[in-house]
């Protein structure tokens, strides 16, 4: 009981104004941060894979397969802060089994399940399904009946299997743009359609996330792709990397042309919350809104790209400040993350208070927790690459 | 000789007029389909589905969870003279588990779960801690200004608050206000010049609410152009200055200012 009213009384000395009795604990911790990052990074994988398949955009075609790995890695994690969020992970199954067909939030089950089976696996498995076939040929022992395994059987290597395999790739990445416009669409869409929170009730929301996951997605890459070419000591295609800058340059500008539209919009609307919101940027968010997300994550990428536009730098300072770009931008989209989720908590309902959240380190909802989380799609993502060597180095690239 | 019935579904099999791919694929989905099937039929929680979209037992469950908090009223089964001491006073609204915490245990054996006995002066500023949200009149001090490092207790009794003797001064429950006035070109008013008041507000409140201002006239026993006020005091034409409306519609009284 004494600890419990010390615990109270430090978090009344963090509040500030009128709260109701339940908004002193924030019941979406980090690990409702990390759950629209990380289905963010899986759409804009995917969006960024796309380019090359639907749109012909042959620069990137380095980049392809790894993409579309590195988004099922994302993708299996994914669900993952959720379940464990619902406190009996133990339990969780239940949902996958009891689907409910009504719920808002129910729904990413389906959207899930939808873009896991029918949009990511089946893309690989075509993509991958004539290597599969030469390496289950020429593979020994267990890798032999593995891939076999993989190839569900069908060994046909004719041209016209071939050909078939291509088309029906092309087709799953035109079912798969809607598919990921769906999947973080929806997830901004959960909170977009929350009436009752000023911070997140906009019907922007959605496309603003859709466009920082394509950011996320875009600048993700640029990291994998350069890490795994240091990793094989291979070197960087400049032709893809600039390709990818470029394209993480124009989704940038649109991603914050977004973000102040929506700013403008709320301010020039002034409804009745607009007083607290401002206290709480000013206050509680200052830092992961105005520093981190605003400056470091967004106007400093920007004039590091624009940089690399204007001027002519060598390939290997490019290389570092695309790097050190890609690095801004993901602890940009991270702060993004954060400011949506738990700055829409930080005020009270009353319009007349602030909060304050105090993160676990331990226990199921923790900091641990969460960066087990964000690791986890990388391991992942090394034994997927493992098993399905995604290079296709630009000499050796087929059709 | 191959197997007739691995034959007949070779035969079939080239029947479908699909790419071979594709045949397979969707023999794996339907093998996914019953599996699923086969699952839920397995795992289904048992009660679920009787009521609504959850697992009806999970009600009995909760209600089987060990109560914590067992309500005022059992308290003062034992502890009438408390209760009766509280029953009267300013602090009737405020449950005893709330200063004590969950007494469930102590119920059953009081004599070794002992309830916990909050001294310290951080207990009652949880509610009393001013802060300028809380509706007017609730009773608040600075924790900073009254009496600091003393115990509340030393003053006044949790079971029975009351200021130990009659305040002097307004200025001690509305202290915020007094404050203000203070700083403010009315701070030679006294408070009782603008509000009537009987000297029992000052002990109970709510029993006798003092008066207010009602009208612009009078502000204007000081304010007007006639009035008979010191000659310092700006004067303003009382039938057309403000379009009529009520002086401290614009000027707040406490803290009068001129635009
Ligand atoms: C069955 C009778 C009974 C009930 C009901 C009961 N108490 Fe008690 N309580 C006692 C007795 C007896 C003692 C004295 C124990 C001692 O001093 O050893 C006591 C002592 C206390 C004390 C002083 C503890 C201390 O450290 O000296 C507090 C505080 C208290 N009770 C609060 C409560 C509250 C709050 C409730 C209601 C949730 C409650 N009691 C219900 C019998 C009861
Ligand atoms: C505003 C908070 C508060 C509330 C409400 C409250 N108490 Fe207490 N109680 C205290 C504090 C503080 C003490 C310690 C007093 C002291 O040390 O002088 C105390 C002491 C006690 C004691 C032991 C000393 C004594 O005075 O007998 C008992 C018994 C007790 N309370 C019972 C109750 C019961 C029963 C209720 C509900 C009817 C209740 N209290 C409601 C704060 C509270
Ligand atoms: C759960 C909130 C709560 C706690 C904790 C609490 N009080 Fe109170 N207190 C109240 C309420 C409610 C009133 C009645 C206010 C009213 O009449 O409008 C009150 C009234 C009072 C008053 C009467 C003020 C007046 O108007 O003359 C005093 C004195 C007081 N409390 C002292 C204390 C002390 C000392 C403690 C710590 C032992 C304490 N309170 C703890 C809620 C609380
Ligand atoms: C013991 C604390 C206490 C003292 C001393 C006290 N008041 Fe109050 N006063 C209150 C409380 C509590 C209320 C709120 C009553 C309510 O709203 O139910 C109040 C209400 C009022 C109101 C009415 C507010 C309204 O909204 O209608 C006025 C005016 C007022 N007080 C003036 C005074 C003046 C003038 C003095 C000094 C002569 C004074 N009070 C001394 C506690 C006090
Ligand atoms: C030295 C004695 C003393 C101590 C210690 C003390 N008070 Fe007071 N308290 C008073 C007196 C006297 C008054 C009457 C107003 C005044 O004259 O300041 C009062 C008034 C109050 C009021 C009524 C104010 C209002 O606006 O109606 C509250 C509430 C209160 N005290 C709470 C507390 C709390 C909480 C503590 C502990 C943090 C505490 N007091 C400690 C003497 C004390
Ligand atoms: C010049 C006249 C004047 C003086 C002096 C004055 N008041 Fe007032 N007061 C008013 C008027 C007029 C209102 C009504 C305002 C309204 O209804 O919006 C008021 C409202 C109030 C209220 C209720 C509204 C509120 O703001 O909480 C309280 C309580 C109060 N006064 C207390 C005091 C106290 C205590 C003092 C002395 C420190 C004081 N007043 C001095 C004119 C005065
Ligand atoms: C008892 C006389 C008296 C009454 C009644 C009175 N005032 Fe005043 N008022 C004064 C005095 C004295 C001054 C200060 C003049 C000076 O600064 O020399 C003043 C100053 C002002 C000022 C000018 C402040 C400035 O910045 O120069 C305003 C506005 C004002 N009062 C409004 C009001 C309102 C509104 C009321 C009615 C709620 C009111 N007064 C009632 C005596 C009074
Ligand atoms: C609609 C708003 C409004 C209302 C209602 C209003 N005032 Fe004013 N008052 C003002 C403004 C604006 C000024 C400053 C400009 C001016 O002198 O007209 C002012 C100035 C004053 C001054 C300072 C004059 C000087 O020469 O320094 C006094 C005194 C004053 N008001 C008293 C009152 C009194 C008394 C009433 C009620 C009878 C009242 N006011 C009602 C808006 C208002």
């Amino acid at each position: 009981m004494e600890h419990l009213f010390e615990q109270l009384q430090q978090n009344f000395s963090q509040i500030v104004g009128y709260i109701y009795p339940n908004e002193i604990e924030l019941h979406w911790g980090i690990l409702i941060v990390v759950y629209p990052y990380i289905t963010g990074l899986v759409a804009g994988a995917f969006i960024l894979a796309s380019l090359e398949r639907v749109f012909d955009v042959k620069e990137v075609l380095p980049t392809y397969r790894l993409a579309l790995l590195t988004a099922l890695a994302f993708l299996i994690v994914a669900p993952l802060p959720l379940l464990a969020h619902l406190g009996h992970p133990e339990r969780s199954f239940e949902i996958m089994i009891t689907p409910h067909l009504e719920s808002a939030m129910a729904m990413f089950g389906f959207v899930y399940l939808w873009y896991l089976l029918v949009v990511l696996i089946l893309e690989i498995w075509f993509e991958y399904r004539g290597d599969m076939v030469l390496w289950s040929r020429s593979g020994k022992g267990l890798k032999k009946y593995f891939y076999y395994l993989l190839t569900l059987g069908s060994l046909d290597t004719s041209e016209k299997a071939l050909w078939f395999d291509q088309k029906a790739v092309k087709f799953i990445t035109i079912i798969g743009i809607p598919s990921a416009f769906i999947l973080h669409g929806y997830v901004g869409f959960l909170f977009g359609s929350i009436k009752a929170n000023p911070w997140w009730s906009s019907v922007l929301m959605p496309i603003v996330f859709l466009f920082s996951a394509i950011v996320s997605g875009i600048s993700l890459m640029i990291l994998v792709y350069g890490i795994t070419a240091l990793f094989r000591s291979k070197q960087i295609d400049m032709v893809c990397i600039d390709k990818l800058a470029s394209f993480l340059f124009y989704t940038l500008i649109i991603d914050v042309s977004l973000e102040v539209l929506d700013f403008i919009h709320r301010v020039y609307e002034s409804v009745e919350s607009i007083h607290i919101m401002e206290q709480m940027i000013s206050q509680k968010l200052f830092i992961s809104l105005v520093v981190v997300q605003l400056l470091i994550g967004t106007l400093l990428p920007l004039t590091f790209l624009a940089f690399t536009k204007l001027l002519r730098f060598p390939d290997e300072l490019k290389r570092l400040i695309y790097f050190v770009t890609a690095i801004l931008v993901q602890i940009g989209i991270f702060s993004t993350r954060w400011n949506v989720v738990i700055g829409g908590q930080l005020f009270s309902k009353s319009l007349r208070g602030l909060t304050h959240y105090k993160m676990e380190l331990l226990g199921i909802e923790g900091l641990l927790i969460s960066i087990g989380l964000l690791i986890m799609p990388l391991v992942i993502l090394a034994i997927l690459i493992k098993i399905l060597p995604p290079w296709q180095d630009r000499t050796a690239a087929v059709s | 000789m191959e197997n007739p019935l691995f034959r007949l579904i070779r035969f079939g099999w080239g029947l479908i007029s699909l790419p071979d791919q594709v045949k397979r694929l969707i023999f794996i989905f339907v093998l996914l389909l019953i599996g699923w099937f086969a699952i839920r039929s397995r795992l289904v929680p048992e009660t679920f589905g009787e009521k609504g979209h959850y697992r009806r037992a999970a009600l009995e469950a909760n209600a089987a969870l060990p109560v914590a908090y067992v309500g005022q009223s059992d308290c003062v089964l034992c502890h009438e003279d408390v209760g009766d001491l509280k029953r009267k006073s300013y602090h009737r609204s405020v449950t005893c588990e709330v200063c004590h915490g969950p007494g469930a245990a102590h119920l059953e054996d009081p004599e070794t779960n002992l309830l916990f006995q909050p001294k310290e002066r951080g207990l009652c500023t949880l509610c009393h801690g001013y802060n300028s949200s809380k509706p007017t009149g609730f009773p608040q001090i600075d924790p900073m200004l009254h009496n600091p490092n003393d115990p509340c207790m030393m003053c006044h009794n949790p079971h029975d608050p009351k200021p130990p003797h009659t305040p002097a001064e307004c200025g001690a429950c509305h202290g915020e206000i007094a404050r203000t006035k203070s700083v403010s070109h009315h701070a030679s008013l006294a408070c009782t010049l603008c509000h009537e008041t009987q000297e029992i507000h000052k002990e109970n409140p709510r029993l006798a609410i003092p008066g207010k201002p009602q009208s612009r006239a009078f502000c204007g026993t000081c304010h007007g152009e006639t009035a008979d006020s010191p000659k310092h005091i700006p004067r303003v034409e009382l039938d057309s200055h403000g379009n009529g409306d009520l002086c401290w519609q614009c000027h707040y009284p406490h803290y009068p200012e001129v635009f």
